[in-house]
């Protein structure tokens, strides 16, 4: 059953290779995240040793690993990508096939992340090196798994809430609002910003609730191995979230497909 | 008589865009929502940080404010009067679609550049205004008619400024085939320069964004006059740079123009 779908993504992985100097352009633009914390930081940390728990190195650390994290997640590209082909009218083919939509996507996403993954850890291995970060990174195996294992739950829910966006094209006619609100907002509350031991504990309380705290921030200070209380309540929160966007895809677009019109079909 | 019919011109093209934009009233207020929720987020992470710390590059809580709030204003002025036609410049271009430009009895970049003025825009001029009132309403400050007609001149010429860099970028695709990589740089870029005041930058950083790709100083230097940190070789500075990119940006343009090769005809 999970062929067809393992096909799709070693596929996609493949035509990444064609497109290779458009990834690598992209992997380096991400500097700029890492810019802003060495420009703002750097201002800080003159007057303070530390922040919040954090010193220099460490906020550096942070940011290169929270930054290397949110590269690896390519759905927003597909949410877009969804939405033009049910506004063209070319998303009948996914409709006639016998494939189901969320996994073929998720396939193909699947793909490019995994292509990501491999150009990521280059830039980071450079970044390390440019910005001269004495990295600050656990030793623990268990821990390692624990972030990586967030890091995958994370991705499938960022997958899974960009198909909902994406989906939503079949009612609405102009989805872009909703993807580039939704970046601006997801880009805060994962803490690519800043990290999110910064908020008031109040917020941190309540954003512990939500997946954004956990598909980025909670693996990356993982990964530096702090907030190792949290791990087993990040598994259930993120598990609880991704069976709840599974329900709400699958009622979505059962309903919203029949208002599909096919244009040029 | 020249200046009267380039305003009637303009007003023609005001009302032609307001009449297609009610065809698609959910997206009306689109940059508003969209540009609002990220410069919201932007409060928000200057408001917390400065929760830890007391200044930032010498700077309080409410300079840090008014910075965001003049960059926003700028942002939103751009939007509303030239962000969409200039955008649509390089398609114009690849297309051949500029035929029908550059036969017209206008000025070719004006009228590119204001045809699609968006009034969906207004409302984050507003919200900017809050901005800037909020963060004025946390100080003692003397206000002089000298200090509010400086500002608002410096703010116009840096709007100058920001339409400059924007025409410049787009005018490369005269000469290449497609230059979205740029594109994307410059949006890359003015976001991290709307995040850090141009006070912060340092060495090859202060080069970069105060002369190359002058976004450093777009809302630092009204910033940096409003609150008298400026001395008048600042301010003479905005004035001239501006003035050379916009020179270039004429003289560019026009080189482009005559290196136009209509794709359809």
């Amino acid at each position: 059953m999970f062929k067809k779908y393992s096909e799709v993504l070693k596929l996609y992985f493949k035509v990444q290779m064609m497109y290779r100097f458009d990834i690598i352009v992209n992997i380096a633009f991400g500097i700029s995240k890492i810019v802003l914390a060495y420009v703002l930081w750097g201002a800080i940390f003159e007057q303070r040793d530390t922040v919040a728990g954090f010193t220099f190195d460490g906020m550096m650390t942070y940011y290169i690993i929270s930054s290397f994290i949110l590269q690896l997640d390519q759905s927003t590209a597909t949410a877009e990508q969804i939405a033009s082909e049910i506004r063209e009218g070319q998303f009948s083919k996914y409709i006639i096939k016998p494939i189901n939509s969320f996994m073929y996507f998720t396939s193909k996403t699947a793909g490019v992340s995994v292509f990501m993954l491999i150009f990521n850890i280059i830039a980071t291995l450079v970044w390390l090196l440019v910005f001269k970060v004495n990295i600050q990174l656990t030793e623990s195996i268990y821990v390692i798994f624990a972030g990586v294992g967030m890091c995958l739950l994370g991705l499938l829910f960022m997958m899974q809430l960009n198909f909902f966006i994406g989906i939503l094209a079949f009612k609405f006619i102009d989805t872009w609002l909703f993807i580039m609100i939704k970046d601006n907002l997801v880009q805060f509350l994962t803490g690519a910003f800043i990290p999110l031991a910064i908020l008031p504990t109040s917020i941190l309380n309540v954003l512990r609730f939500s997946p954004f705290y956990y598909t980025s921030y909670l693996p990356s200070m993982l990964f530096v191995g702090q907030n190792l209380n949290e791990i087993g309540a990040g598994v259930i929160v993120l598990l609880a979230w991704n069976t709840i966007f599974w329900i709400i895809n699958k009622l979505t677009y059962s309903q919203l497909k029949f208002q599909y019109e096919g244009v040029g079909v | 008589m020249r200046l009267i019919m380039t305003m009637r011109f303009t007003y023609m093209l005001f009302k032609m865009k307001l009449s297609r934009n009610m065809a698609f009233r959910f997206s009306f207020f689109g940059v508003f929502f969209v540009d609002g929720t990220m410069f919201l987020v932007q409060l928000l992470m200057f408001n917390y940080i400065y929760a830890h710390v007391e200044t930032i590059g010498g700077w309080s809580r409410e300079q840090m404010l008014f910075f965001i709030g003049t960059f926003s204003l700028i942002n939103a002025l751009n939007m509303m009067l030239c962000f969409f036609g200039v955008i649509s410049i390089p398609e114009k271009i690849r297309s051949g679609k500029l035929d029908l430009y550059i036969t017209k009895p206008v000025n070719t970049l004006f009228y590119l550049s204001f045809e699609n003025i968006d009034i969906g825009s207004l409302p984050l001029v507003l919200a900017s205004g809050c901005i800037l009132g909020y963060s004025i309403s946390g100080m003692v400050i003397q206000f002089t008619a000298f200090k509010i007609l400086g500002y608002i001149v410096l703010v116009l010429t840096m709007l100058v400024l920001h339409y400059d860099i924007m025409v410049i970028i787009r005018t490369i695709t005269f000469f290449v085939i497609r230059a979205t990589g740029l594109e994307r740089l410059e949006g890359e870029l003015i976001t991290l320069c709307m995040k850090i005041p141009g006070i912060l930058f340092k060495g090859g950083f202060k080069i970069l964004f105060y002369l190359l790709l002058p976004y450093g100083i777009m809302a630092t230097i009204p910033t940096q006059f409003f609150f008298e940190a400026m001395s008048l070789s600042g301010f003479v500075y905005a004035i001239a740079i501006t003035f050379i990119f916009t020179c270039f940006t004429l003289w560019f343009f026009r080189l482009g123009i005559k290196n136009y090769k209509s794709a359809s005809s």
